[in-house]
């Protein structure tokens, strides 16, 4: 099993509940296709995938059907239940009746059956060549909408009460359009409140870099909100997740996030404030559409609680954001923006490589690369990413072996901001922060550092008029502070924080959000506990035989682990026991490093060695060593140099540790190797120096006394 | 009924980080254990490493250990909290696998502490294959023909007795079916077996008939310590057997099975659940269905909450009820809130379709994703 995430939708019929769960999904298609011209596959193609299972079949089935095979070819090739095949092809034979038809002249009783086949204004946009606001306004203007029913938890034994919706479109429409009435009357089952009510628009599915932080955060909403009176109303399309438990909440919508979905059952439930700062990357996609509705929609009283949405494009909007910082003083990494090839390569020489590339269109990192030479950076431009005028690459001077730094801070409306925690990353800066290991406290910032990193936070902060959550990545190159990026919204380490410092975060800020102060709560200053607390990024990689396991600016982690403990070295030995690291505390450490890497590594290898270690090396990492006066280094033959080589040492057990620093972006095939053969054997790898020290402390540590546990309780 | 008056303290095992085959669909049983069993009195002790959950915030239990979930550490924790029982059938595989841990490891029996939810004989029933098979043979449901093997020798006499490839091979006590695969051809075969043995904690395989082909379908069932079972939800894969259940679209309730063949996995459900001995709780069972001929086919049973679990109770709006119900079964004898004052089985046929689409992980960069085993 390789899934990460799942969605779920609810509907009447099969086909509307399969095209729902499909929006749902957060991939970009709005149903089972219908959505962007395809271009489509050889017949050949569509044979081979149709016959071998894979996740993208069930797209082959439509390109199949697309080109006139049969329900029964399909079945013969798929073996899925022609009932199912059947439902599908009736939706290729709408999408046909559509893409023939103007949005005009289509009826009532027409789109009323599209909607029942559970096609999105997206898609019936595209296959009437309209915009989604256009089907949008026809379809209120035929009075077609959707109705809420609740999930009938007593299987029609009983009145089942519980708020729990799903839309639907409701079939009594021949009726209505016979009669006289032209209004639907639409048969609700939405309860109606006299309190004050609150949308929390939820993070969707699962994906990497989309994890339970955010879902425990939109919980914590509720939870806080539910307290103080106000009703709350969880939007969510994820069924793995807490949020979409219906006791979360006072009302829970099973419903894609997507605009058309959002916006109907804010039109159904006129909530007071809606929240879109806590389910991470989907609700903040909806802001601007969000916004503009409302804009647009003088009449309609509902607010976006918190942070605006104009704030949260302003820290991500790269001009607008580097004009606050150079006004506040805020100091940022050299960059640049490069629209082709030979302005990457003015952009890198006028900065100087290594530079971290990375296109202006994606977020959490993906395709970002770090870039040490002119010839990487062709490599980089050719094959890994799209150029164009309009989605520029953003490059950044990368700053070697700094520290990279996650604050999490809380701001009001009046202005006051106060830090709930400065987390110190294990891993260097050019790691994705989700996969990196972090400790609160600090463990080696200095005190005018941290001086800084507060006095900009603040700053920032009020600048940007945060009102609720903000997260923040620094990187210190020795005493020098750079920031990374800003994020006004809650992050993935809010939880970790919250029970590092014992102060619910996402509850405080939600407060925040609904008008109180941070003196109203008496949470006026930061908390700095006195026992240690280190995060560890959980890794999939066994999953996926033949992929490397070297960490890089984009995120792979799926979840993540706590370690706490009174020192460093212990939490961080429980971090990494519990994400299934077990360190040895005696034994053979094998060492090979990149050449930028080969000096920094003698302090550690002198450590482990005075641990009692024993220390192997390939010859160009060992010649490093010896030359710093490591003598006590045997020699490992590397793959090409005869045998036994490494693979021979760690497939016989011989050695214990691995500390393998990646060779440029691509590592080597030995190096590939290495590791993948160290995780087949489940020995513990390194990939960072950084880590490598923080493993030498947790070796210290678990060699002086046992791990001892305690309760959180008792370290509040 | 009475709650049992000799358990005072109740140690639950969370099922730690997000890892493929094991989401967060464990955070709210475990959130609502530890809240139930403390308003019945309880004194609930938590562990768990994911610090991303609701049920590791300080106020769920009386004390939480944020710490990792090794044998060594909970028998620690164990020997510092000194609770009466242990209750892991709300974390999921990786509750399960650390309670077998401490069961036959006699950390359990050294410091008093009795399994709750699920006994051992249960667990290990269910989820050895061999005791599984046999269990399947007692009464009379078919499973697939297959074979154990704990060393290469064994696997390729196996794939010889059972004749032709594809072949399926399952690593024993593992999640989400790591180390497994379906193999083509015997090179492959001998690969898929390595790495299944060395993914297995005790180092055995399953190989079996390949089902491809075959309809899949999933029944989440109900068993109290009265007897009474109920079939909470069916589920069925859209994606025939050769897609893991996990990656496949899904559909509750079950659309193309006639009511006769439905019944047939029901009364199947129902004897399997008695046989492995579940006494209270959840459990969730597979099938297979031959599309050509009818013939049904046992696949694998969980006796715990699963995956499928949390989708059957979202779908059908059940889980408060069936939550509840499943701490109070651990620690009382109590029947079900039937409406129905004739002690006969409720089912719940759940009146809305809903379809669950689970997609996968997104491929990590220069790795194409190998097709799907």
């Amino acid at each position: 099993m390789k899934s990460v995430g799942e969605a779920m939708a609810i509907g009447r019929t099969f086909q509307e509940s399969f095209q729902k769960a499909l929006r749902s999904l957060e991939t970009g298609r709005a149903g089972w296709g219908c959505d962007r011209s395809e271009k489509l596959p050889s017949l050949e193609q569509i044979r081979g995938g149709l016959r071998i299972p894979n996740p993208d079949r069930i797209f082959t089935v439509r390109h199949a059907m697309q080109m006139g095979m049969t329900v029964e070819e399909v079945y013969e090739l798929t073996a899925i239940d022609p009932w199912f095949l059947d439902k599908l092809a009736e939706l290729l034979e709408t999408e046909r009746f559509l893409k023939k038809t103007p949005l005009k002249s289509l009826n009532r009783e027409q789109l009323y059956a599209v909607k029942q086949q559970g096609f999105s204004d997206r898609q019936i946009a595209y296959a009437t060549k309209t915009t989604e606001d256009e089907v949008r306004a026809y379809r209120k203007s035929l009075g077609i909408l959707p109705t809420y029913k609740t999930v009938d938890t007593c299987a029609a034994e009983f009145e089942a009460l519980t708020p729990y919706y799903y839309s639907t479109y409701e079939s009594e429409v021949l009726e209505l359009s016979q009669g006289e009435a032209a209004v639907a009357k639409v048969e609700t089952e939405i309860l109606p409140s006299e309190k004050r009510k609150v949308m929390i628009l939820g993070g969707g599915p699962n994906r990497i870099g989309q994890g339970i932080e955010f879902d425990y955060c939109c919980c914590h909403a509720s939870y806080a909100l539910r307290a103080d009176g106000f009703e709350t109303i969880m939007v969510n399309s994820n069924p793995e997740t807490v949020s979409t438990d219906y006791d979360t909440s006072d009302r829970l919508y099973f419903e894609p996030l997507t605009k058309e979905d959002v916006l109907n059952i804010l039109e159904a439930e006129h909530p007071e404030g809606v929240i879109i700062q806590f389910g991470g990357q989907t609700p903040l996609k909806l802001a601007v559409p969000l916004q503009t509705y409302l804009n647009q929609n003088p009449d309609v009283t509902t607010k976006i609680w918190g942070t605006s949405p104009d704030s949260i494009d302003t820290a991500e909007d790269r001009e607008r954001f580097e004009k606050i910082l150079r006004e506040l003083e805020i100091r940022q990494p050299a960059n640049g923006l490069a629209r082709s090839f030979e302005e990457a390569l003015q952009v890198a020489k006028r900065i100087d490589y290594p530079v971290v590339v990375r296109p202006s269109y994606v977020l959490g990192g993906r395709a970002m690369e770090i870039v040490y030479s002119d010839q990487d950076l062709d490599r980089y431009m050719k094959f890994a990413v799209l150029v164009e005028p309009d989605h520029p690459i953003l490059i950044d001077k990368y700053l070697e072996n700094a520290i990279e730094v996650d604050v999490d801070a809380i701001a009001d409306a009046d202005g006051n901001v106060v830090i709930g925690g400065i987390m110190e990353h294990i891993e260097q800066a050019g790691i994705h922060s989700g996969d990196s290991a972090c400790s609160i406290p600090t463990i080696s910032l200095s005190a005018s550092v941290l001086d800084t990193i507060r006095t900009w936070t603040t700053k920032l902060a009020k600048a940007l008029k945060v009102i609720g959550l903000m997260n923040i990545q620094y990187a210190v190159q020795g005493e020098q502070v750079y920031i990374l990026e800003a994020n006004p919204r809650a992050s993935r380490t809010v939880p970790f924080v919250s029970k590092a410092i014992g102060v619910p975060l996402a509850k405080m800020a939600v407060r925040i959000m609904s008008g109180m102060t941070l003196a109203d709560l008496n949470y006026t200053s930061e908390v700095i506990p006195k026992h240690v607390s280190v995060k560890e990024a959980v890794l999939p990689f066994a999953k996926f035989p033949g992929t490397d396991i070297i960490l890089g600016p984009e995120m792979r982690s799926t979840g993540e682990v706590m370690g706490i403990d009174t020192d460093f070295g212990k939490a961080f030995a429980k971090a990494e026991l519990a994400a299934s690291q077990h360190l040895p505390l005696k034994g053979m450490v094998f060492v090979s490093m990149n050449d930028r890497d080969k000096v920094a590594a003698v302090p550690v290898v002198k450590d482990l060695i005075e641990l009692g270690l024993t220390v192997v090396a390939t010859s160009g990492t060992r010649q490093t060593l010896m030359e710093h006066g490591v003598e006590s280094v045997e020699l490992v033959l590397k793959l090409h140099e005869g045998r036994p080589h490494v693979l021979d040492w760690i497939k016989n057990e011989q050695i214990q540790l691995i500390i393998n620093t990646p060779i440029g972006a691509t590592a080597q095939i030995d190096d590939r190797l290495i590791r993948r053969t160290a995780l087949a054997y489940k020995i513990p790898i390194v990939t960072t120096i950084a880590g490598a020290r923080a493993t030498a402390a947790a070796i210290r540590s678990l060699q002086s006394q046992q791990l001892q546990v305690k309760s959180i309780q008792e370290y509040m | 009924m009475p709650r049992r008056n000799d358990i005072h303290k109740i140690l639950l095992i969370g099922s730690g980080p997000i890892v493929i085959g094991q989401a967060c669909e464990f955070d709210y049983s475990g959130t609502q254990a530890c809240k139930a069993l403390r308003d019945e009195g309880f004194e609930v002790i938590l562990v768990n490493s994911n610090p991303a959950t609701i049920m590791t915030d300080p106020e769920t239990a009386d004390r939480t250990y944020i710490e990792p979930l090794t044998p060594e550490i909970v028998e620690k924790i164990i020997e510092r909290e000194h609770p009466d029982a242990l209750l892991p059938t709300m974390g999921g595989q990786t509750a399960l696998n650390l309670a077998v841990s401490l069961a036959k490891n006699g950390a359990l029996e050294r410091h008093g502490v009795e399994l709750i939810g699920a006994k051992l004989p249960a667990i290990e029933m269910a989820e050895d294959r061999k005791l599984f098979k046999e269990a399947m043979e007692r009464i009379g449901v078919g499973v697939c023909p297959s074979g154990l093997a704990t060393t290469m020798t064994e696997a390729k006499q196996i794939a010889h007795e059972i004749g032709n490839y594809p072949l399926i091979i399952r690593p024993a006590f593992t999640m989400g079916g790591t180390g497994g695969g379906i193999a083509y051809n015997q090179e492959e075969f001998e690969e898929i077996s390595q790495s299944g043995l060395d993914a297995s904690p005790v180092s055995q395989i399953l190989i079996e008939k390949s089902l491809l082909g075959w309809k899949e379908y999933e029944l989440e069932v109900m068993r109290d310590l009265a007897d009474n079972v109920v079939i909470i939800c069916s589920i069925e894969n859209i994606d025939p057997m050769g897609i893991h259940t996990g990656d496949s679209i899904t559909v509750a309730p079950a659309q193309t099975l006639t009511d006769k063949e439905y019944q047939r996995l029901r009364d199947a459900a129902i004897k399997i659940i008695r046989e492995i001995g579940v006494e209270t709780g959840g459990s969730n069972v597979q099938f297979a269905v031959n599309p050509e001929t009818g013939e049904m086919i046992v696949i694998e049973m969980n006796p715990r909450v699963s995956r499928s679990s949390a989708l059957a109770s979202k779908a059908t709006g059940f889980p408060i009820a069936k939550w509840r119900q499943n701490w109070q079964w651990a620690t009382r004898s109590m029947k079900f809130p039937t409406t129905s004052p004739k002690k006969h089985p409720l089912v719940l046929n759940p009146p809305s379709i809903t379809l669950s689409l689970k997609f996968r992980a997104l491929p990590l960069k220069n790795s194409p994703v190998r097709s799907p085993r």
